[in-house]
C-alpha cells in the first residue's frame, strides 16, 4: 500500500492520457483535410452508411467552392435529437444540419432553430423540384420555405432474402433463380425449409432489436401488405388510419394476425436467438454470414453489404396474407425534409451553398448511382442506369410508396398539434409480447389505441381552429396517390 | 489523561480574551479553511443544489425542454408518475439490484482482502491493480464489451452450457427477460467490486499487529481471530462501506443503458434509465417527445423514496450499534 508515484511517472501518464483523448477526439469528426478555404461552416448529420456519398460530394462542393469548407460531424442517429437541442441551448449549434425528427418541424421554427430560405429558394429555384414539392405544414410555413424534399417516395422496408441459405434449402425455381416468397404462407414455407434442411444450424429469420426498433418493422412490412396503411410507425401522427383519422392497433385485425405469425414462428425457435440483445448493424452482418435466411431492413442495408462485397441476397416488399396485389402501400407526404439552415448562423450564404448542392439534381443521381436510395428528381432513377441487380430490385419496387393524405395541407393548423409521446409505444408492446412478458396481445393493442387516440385528442384540444376530422379522409383508396385538397 | 483535558478546558475558557494579533491569526486560518472548501461548494451549488431547485420547479409543467417551460400542470406529473407501473417496476428492478450487489461484492471483497492482506503473498500489489481495474475501465466500455462478448460468442456460451445441461434451450443473455438483470448484476458487481476491496483493505491495515499475535499466543485459530478481531475492528469502516454500496447501487445507470437500455419491455430498467428515457424522449431510434417535468418529478419521488430509506438505514445502523454497546454509528 505504500507505492508511490513520482511526479514524472505522474506527468509522463497525464501526457499519455492526454495524447489518448486528442487521438479519441479526431474519430467523429470529418472535416476538409487541409483546406485553406476562408470560411468554414459545421454541418451534422446522422448518416452513417451514407457516409460515403456524404463525404464526396463535401469533396466535390469545397473543389468548385474554394473559399468554403464543410466540417461534418455525423452523430449517433439515436441520440440526434437531443444533440441538437442541446447543441442550441449552449448557442452551439451548427451551420446547417440534416432536420431532427424531434421536436416537430414547426416547433423547431417557432423556436427560431431553422432560417427562412426564401431569399435564396425562389420560385425559379424551387422550379427545379418536382410539382407539389413545397407544401405548408411540411417543409413550408407562414408560407416560408425552410427545407426541401431530397428522396422520392420509396418503400421504407424490404424483407431481404439471403441467396446461399434459400439455395442450401433447396427453395429454386426450374431455372436455378431462388423462389422469392410473396405471401405470408410463402415466407413460412421457406422458412420452415430452411429451418428443416439446415438441421436448426441456420435460422430461417433474424433481426437486430437491441435499440428496440426493428420489431416493428415485421410488423409493419407485414400488416401494410394486408391493406393497413398506418404500419407500425412510431412518433408524431405517422402511423395513423387516416381512413379513419385514428391509430386502429387494437381494431384493425391485420395487427393481431401479424403479431400471432411472428410468435408461432417464436414458437418453433425461427428466429435467430440472439435477435432481442444483437442490434441491427450486428444482424446485418449475421445475415451477410448465413446465420439466418431472411431479415426485415431498409436500401441502408446495402452499401455496407456491398463495400463488404457481398451481393448474393433478393429482397422483396409487402408480403400479402394471400396471393395478389398488397392491398396497402408505403405513403409518404408531397414536399419533404432534409436538411436545414440554422437561423443563427454567421456564415448563411455559405450554408445555402451547401443546402444548394445537396439537392442539386447532380447530388442526387449520385445518390442514386451510389444505390442509396431514390432521389427527387425523376430523371435520377431510371432502373435502366442501375447496373447493381439488388438495387435494381428496389428501384424497380418504388410503385410501393405514393403520397398520402397530408392533414396540414388540408388545415396547416395542424402543423402546431404537438403530439405527446406514448409509452409503452408499439416497439414496446412487440417486444413485452414477443417475450412472453405480455401475455394478452389484443389487450395490449387495445390500451396502446386508446392511449394513443386519448393523447391526439388531447392535443387536439390545446390546437385552436384544429379537428379530428382534419385527420379523416375517408375516400382515400390505400392504393392510389392521394391528392390531399385545402381546406377539404 | 481526562482530567488534565479538563482543566486545559477550563482555563481557556475562563482565560481573558486573548491579544488582537492571535485573533487575526485565528481568523487567517479559519479565512483560509473557507477559501479551500470555496471551489467545491460552488461546484456543490451549481451541479448539485441549482439543478435539485430548477428541476423542482420544472415538475409542475409539461415541457419537453424547448424554450421555457410554459404548460403549468400542477401536481399532473407527480400523479402520472405514482400511477405509472414502468416507475414501480423500475424501482423494484433498482432494489432487486441492490439486495444482490451489495451482499455479494462485500462478502467478496471481503475475501480477497483477506488475502491480499496476507504479508507473505508475493505479487500483492499486482493482484489489487488487477482487481481494480474494472473499476477505472469506463461502464459505457464495459457495456459495449460485454454486450458484444455476450452476442457474438452467445452461440458458443450456448453450446458450451447446453452440453453440460446447465441450461435446455439457447439463451439470449441480454434479450431474455429471465436473464437479462441477472446479467448486469454480474458485472456490476464485477466492475465495483474494486471499490470495497480497497475499502477493506485500509480497514484491516488499521488493526494492529499487536492484536493478533496476542490472540495467537492465547491460542486462537484462524476463524477465532477472524471472528473476535477482525470482524469487531472492521465494524466502523464496514459501515461506511455498506452505506457507500447501497448509495453507489442506487445510482446505476451506465451500465444498464449501454446493455440493455432498460429493455427488453422494461425488464432491466431502473430508475435511472427510467428518468434519462422520460427526459430524453424513449428509449429507442425513434423520436419521442421528451418530457422534462415528468422526469423532474420522476427524480423527486426517487429523491423523497432515496431519503427515506437513508433515514431507515441509519436509524437500524444506530440502533443495531447501540445493542451493541459501541455508541454510535460504528
Amino acid at each position: 500500500m505504500s507505492s508511490r508515484i513520482s511526479r514524472r511517472t505522474l506527468l509522463r501518464g497525464a501526457a499519455g492520457l492526454a495524447g489518448a483523448g486528442a487521438l479519441a477526439g479526431c474519430s467523429s469528426d470529418g472535416d476538409a483535410k487541409g483546406s485553406k478555404a476562408a470560411t468554414t461552416i459545421t454541418y451534422w448529420d446522422w448518416y452513417a452508411s451514407q457516409a460515403g456519398w456524404v463525404d464526396k460530394e463535401i469533396k466535390l462542393f469545397q473543389e468548385a467552392n474554394p473559399g468554403i469548407a464543410v466540417k461534418k460531424t455525423t452523430q449517433v442517429s439515436d441520440k440526434y435529437a437531443d444533440l441538437v437541442s442541446l447543441a442550441y441551448r449552449s448557442s452551439n449549434a451548427p451551420d446547417i444540419l440534416m432536420v431532427p425528427k424531434s421536436p416537430q418541424l414547426s416547433q423547431q421554427i417557432s423556436q427560431s432553430w431553422l432560417m427562412p430560405l426564401d431569399k435564396w429558394a425562389t420560385d425559379s429555384w424551387q422550379g427545379r423540384f418536382p410539382e407539389n414539392s413545397f407544401v405548408e405544414g411540411v417543409d413550408v410555413f407562414s408560407g416560408k420555405v425552410y427545407t426541401a424534399p431530397f428522396a422520392a417516395p420509396a418503400p421504407s422496408l424490404q424483407l431481404y432474402v439471403h441467396h446461399g441459405v434459400f439455395k442450401d434449402a433447396g427453395l429454386t425455381n426450374a431455372d436455378g433463380s431462388v423462389k422469392l416468397p410473396k405471401t405470408w404462407d410463402d415466407v413460412t414455407s421457406a422458412a420452415e425449409a430452411i429451418a428443416s434442411k439446415s438441421g436448426g444450424k441456420v435460422a430461417p429469420f433474424g433481426f437486430g432489436n437491441s435499440t428496440n426498433t426493428t420489431l416493428a418493422w415485421w410488423l409493419d412490412l407485414f400488416v401494410r401488405g394486408a391493406g393497413t396503411p398506418g404500419g407500425a410507425a412510431v412518433g408524431g401522427i405517422d402511423g395513423m388510419d387516416y381512413r379513419v383519422g385514428k391509430w386502429t392497433f387494437g381494431t384493425d385485425r391485420n395487427y393481431l394476425d401479424v403479431i400471432n405469425l411472428l410468435l408461432e414462428w417464436k414458437n418453433k425457435n425461427w428466429f435467430y436467438p440472439n435477435s432481442m440483445s444483437i442490434s441491427d448493424e450486428q444482424a446485418r452482418a449475421f445475415f451477410e454470414r448465413g446465420r439466418f435466411g431472411m431479415t426485415v431492413g431498409g436500401v441502408w442495408n446495402q452499401p455496407e453489404w456491398t463495400k463488404h462485397k457481398f451481393t448474393d441476397y433478393s429482397l422483396v416488399t409487402l408480403p400479402t396474407p394471400s396471393a395478389g396485389d398488397p392491398k396497402a402501400l408505403f405513403y409518404g407526404p408531397p414536399g419533404g425534409k432534409f436538411v436545414a439552415v440554422n437561423a443563427k448562423t454567421p456564415h448563411a450564404d455559405e450554408a445555402w451553398a451547401w443546402f444548394d448542392w445537396l439537392y442539386s439534381p447532380d447530388a442526387g443521381r449520385r445518390w442514386v448511382e451510389q444505390g442509396q436510395g431514390l432521389s427527387v428528381y425523376a430523371k435520377n432513377n431510371d432502373p435502366k442506369s442501375v447496373t447493381f441487380a439488388p438495387f435494381a430490385q428496389y428501384v424497380a419496387m418504388s410503385g410501393a410508396a405514393v403520397v398520402g393524405p397530408q392533414p396540414t395541407i388540408r388545415n396547416p393548423k395542424v402543423s402546431a398539434v404537438q403530439l405527446p409521446g406514448v409509452k409503452p409505444d408499439i416497439n414496446d408492446v412487440l417486444a413485452g409480447v414477443y417475450t412472453g412478458q405480455l401475455k394478452d396481445p389484443q389487450a395490449a393493442l387495445n390500451e396502446l389505441t386508446d392511449k394513443m387516440n386519448q393523447a391526439l385528442g388531447d392535443a387536439i384540444t390545446k390546437a385552436p381552429g384544429v379537428s379530428a376530422k382534419d385527420f379523416t379522409f375517408a375516400d382515400w383508396d390505400l392504393t392510389k396517390p392521394y391528392t390531399t385538397k385545402p381546406g377539404a | 489523561m481526562v482530567m488534565t483535558a479538563t482543566v486545559r478546558e477550563d482555563v481557556a475558557r475562563s482565560e481573558p480574551p486573548r491579544s488582537a494579533g492571535r485573533r487575526r491569526a485565528r481568523r487567517r486560518t479559519y479565512l483560509w479553511s473557507y477559501v479551500y472548501l470555496a471551489p467545491m461548494m460552488v461546484l456543490l451549488l451549481v451541479f448539485v443544489v441549482y439543478p435539485i431547485i430548477a428541476s423542482l420547479g420544472y415538475t409542475f409543467y409539461k415541457w419537453d425542454g424547448i424554450g421555457d417551460p410554459s404548460d403549468f400542470v400542477g401536481l399532473d406529473n407527480f400523479r402520472q408518475i405514482v400511477h405509472d407501473s414502468i416507475f414501480w417496476r423500475s424501482l423494484g428492478h433498482t432494489f432487486v439490484y441492490a439486495a444482490f450487489v451489495v451482499p455479494i461484492q462485500l462478502v467478496l471483497a471481503l475475501a480477497l482482502a483477506l488475502v491480499l492482506n496476507n504479508k507473505k503473498l508475493r505479487f500483492a500489489s499486482f493482484y489489487r491493480t488487477l482487481f481494480f481495474l474494472p473499476v477505472v475501465t469506463s461502464a459505457a466500455v464495459i457495456g459495449v464489451v460485454i454486450q458484444l462478448l455476450v452476442s457474438n460468442f452467445g452461440d458458443s456460451i450456448n453450446s458450451v452450457l447446453l452440453k453440460l445441461h446447465i441450461i435446455h434451450q439457447h439463451v439470449d443473455w441480454l434479450g431474455d427477460p429471465h436473464f437479462a438483470l441477472g446479467i448486469i448484476i454480474l458485472v456490476g458487481i464485477w466492475h465495483t467490486f474494486g471499490y470495497n476491496l480497497v475499502y477493506f483493505l485500509a480497514g484491516l491495515q488499521t488493526i494492529p499487529e499487536e492484536l493478533y499475535e496476542a490472540a495467537r499466543l492465547d491460542g486462537a485459530g484462524r476463524f477465532a481471530t477472524f471472528r473476535y478481531i477482525t470482524i469487531p475492528m472492521l465494524r466502523a469502516v464496514g459501515v461506511v462501506i455498506v452505506i457507500l454500496a447501497v448509495i453507489g447501487t442506487f445510482q446505476i445507470f451506465d451500465l444498464v443503458q449501454v446493455l440493455t437500455s432498460g429493455g427488453p419491455f422494461f425488464a432491466t430498467e431502473v430508475v435511472n434509465t427510467y428518468i434519462y428515457h422520460l427526459a430524453f424522449g424513449g428509449s429507442n431510434a425513434n423520436a419521442v417527445q421528451p418530457d422534462i417535468g415528468l422526469a423532474s418529478a420522476a427524480s423527486f419521488v426517487y429523491g423523497v423514496l432515496l431519503i427515506a430509506f437513508s433515514v431507515v438505514q441509519v436509524v437500524v445502523l444506530r440502533s443495531l450499534a447501540k445493542r451493541r454497546g459501541t455508541g454510535g454509528l460504528a
